[in-house]
């Protein structure tokens, strides 16, 4: 249901066209990837997912230090919530 | 019963060219960050003496020119728009007084949808009233965006777009959705200048008087709900995507255009974009669209097209026409 971290940074790449995305990057600092980027990748998880209840507080960034671990270990914790 | 077609369309835009490099000079970042962030190459922008009804107006007489009809001859005008002419009256009334329409004139403002939803209001107005409506978009949006606004900085553009429905007997209108999520009005907001939060030399001075957006909220939301509107106007009139000669979406910024059409199995080749040289227009943004389809040849007589737009509220709707109208009722 949730993907792993190597499996969002590979999703993440191929909506970007980056050749690589790190996963510990700031958000604010990845090459070739943006925020409209993320959001189209949370459009397509969010149709397939909607159980999960992601939404774009994931990458919320206010101390511009969000990587995608931190993104996927929100939706890990997320996704395991009690409802 | 008579139904509205629609006999005449046009539009005006500003004379002043602003290129995506002299925007991306004012932000620090390059040209090409722009344009692969947006798909916008330039836009056009208000300068002196330039307002949203001077545009609306001239939009206006280019439609009635089209549809040979004198401002007189129109019985209803209706004026979408977001960035009006003061906070009131309506800018319809201006531009009534300014073209010499002596029928109604009202307002609508559902933000970038706003066009969609004149047109829907008017062709439901001439079932009661078949008599020659003319429906403008106008804004000017440059205007009330914070010059310091990299987001909205880049996509904005000033214009208009008019189309004149007459009455006939050829159904044009084959179905649309209208709908809205006031829930969201946080996503796009312009917070000073109303009873909530009348202007004050404090709001200006925190420039609370100029549009704040939350692109990612509007990315989501717009896509998700563009695709949902398309989705049940097509389905509704017993349509699918295939079917569709033309598309001509609300111009926002070609990233979300390219995901709408995307989602919704929109073929590629028949969406109508010219984001690249006018950027977001807002409620004008389709009938300058639908003007230039028309001149191009891109739509024709016969053509099944759809029209399709979001706005901040947030604001959704589609309107799908046969182009010159079915076998007459």
């Amino acid at each position: 249901m949730v993907p792993t971290l190597d499996e969002l940074l590979d999703q993440i790449a191929a909506v970007s066209g980056a050749a690589a995305v790190d996963a510990d990057v700031p958000l604010t600092q990845l090459s070739d990837v943006d925020s409209m980027d993320l959001m189209e990748w949370l459009y397509s998880f969010q149709s397939e997912h909607p159980e999960v209840g992601a939404d774009a507080a994931l990458f919320a960034d206010d101390d511009g230090r969000t990587t995608l671990r931190v993104v996927h270990e929100r939706l890990t914790a997320g996704a395991v919530a009690p409802a | 019963m008579a139904t509205a077609q629609l006999a005449g369309w046009g539009a005006a835009l500003p004379s002043r060219v602003v290129t995506s490099e002299e925007v991306a000079a004012r932000f620090g970042v390059d040209e090409d960050w722009v344009v692969g962030r947006c798909g916008i190459r330039e836009r056009r922008w208000v300068g002196p003496g330039e307002t949203t009804a001077s545009l609306a107006v001239e939009a206006g007489k280019a439609a009635l020119a089209q549809a040979g009809l004198a401002p007189s001859d129109v019985a209803h005008l209706v004026v979408a728009t977001a960035t009006p002419e003061q906070p009131s009256p309506a800018t319809s009334a201006f531009v009534q007084h300014a073209l010499g329409v002596t029928g109604s004139a009202h307002d609508v403002n559902a933000e970038c949808s706003g066009f969609v939803y004149a047109l829907v209001h008017a062709a439901a107005l001439m079932r009661l009233d078949p008599r020659p409506a003319l429906v403008i978009g106008s804004d000017t949006h440059s205007l009330t965006t914070d010059p310091a606004d990299r987001d909205l900085g880049i996509l904005v553009g000033d214009g208009a777009g008019a189309v004149v429905l007459t009455p006939g007997d050829r159904e044009w209108f084959l179905g649309f959705d209208l709908g809205a999520d006031g829930s969201r009005t946080s996503s796009l907001q312009v917070l000073a200048g109303g009873s909530r939060m009348p202007v004050t030399e404090q709001a200006v001075r925190d420039g609370l008087h100029h549009a704040r957006i939350n692109g990612n909220e509007i990315y989501l939301n717009a896509v998700r709900l563009t695709v949902a509107t398309v989705r049940r106007t097509l389905a509704a009139a017993g349509f699918t995507a295939g079917d569709l000669d033309l598309v001509v979406p609300h111009q926002a910024n070609i990233r979300i255009v390219d995901s709408i059409v995307k989602h919704t199995g929109l073929a590629p080749e028949r969406v109508f974009t010219n984001l690249d040289r006018y950027g977001n227009t807002a409620s004008a943004s389709i009938p300058i669209a639908v003007s230039e389809a028309l001149a191009s040849g891109r739509l024709r007589p016969g053509n099944l097209v759809l029209l399709a737009g979001f706005g901040a509220g947030m604001t959704w709707g589609s309107v799908l026409l046969r182009w010159g109208g079915g076998e007459p009722s």
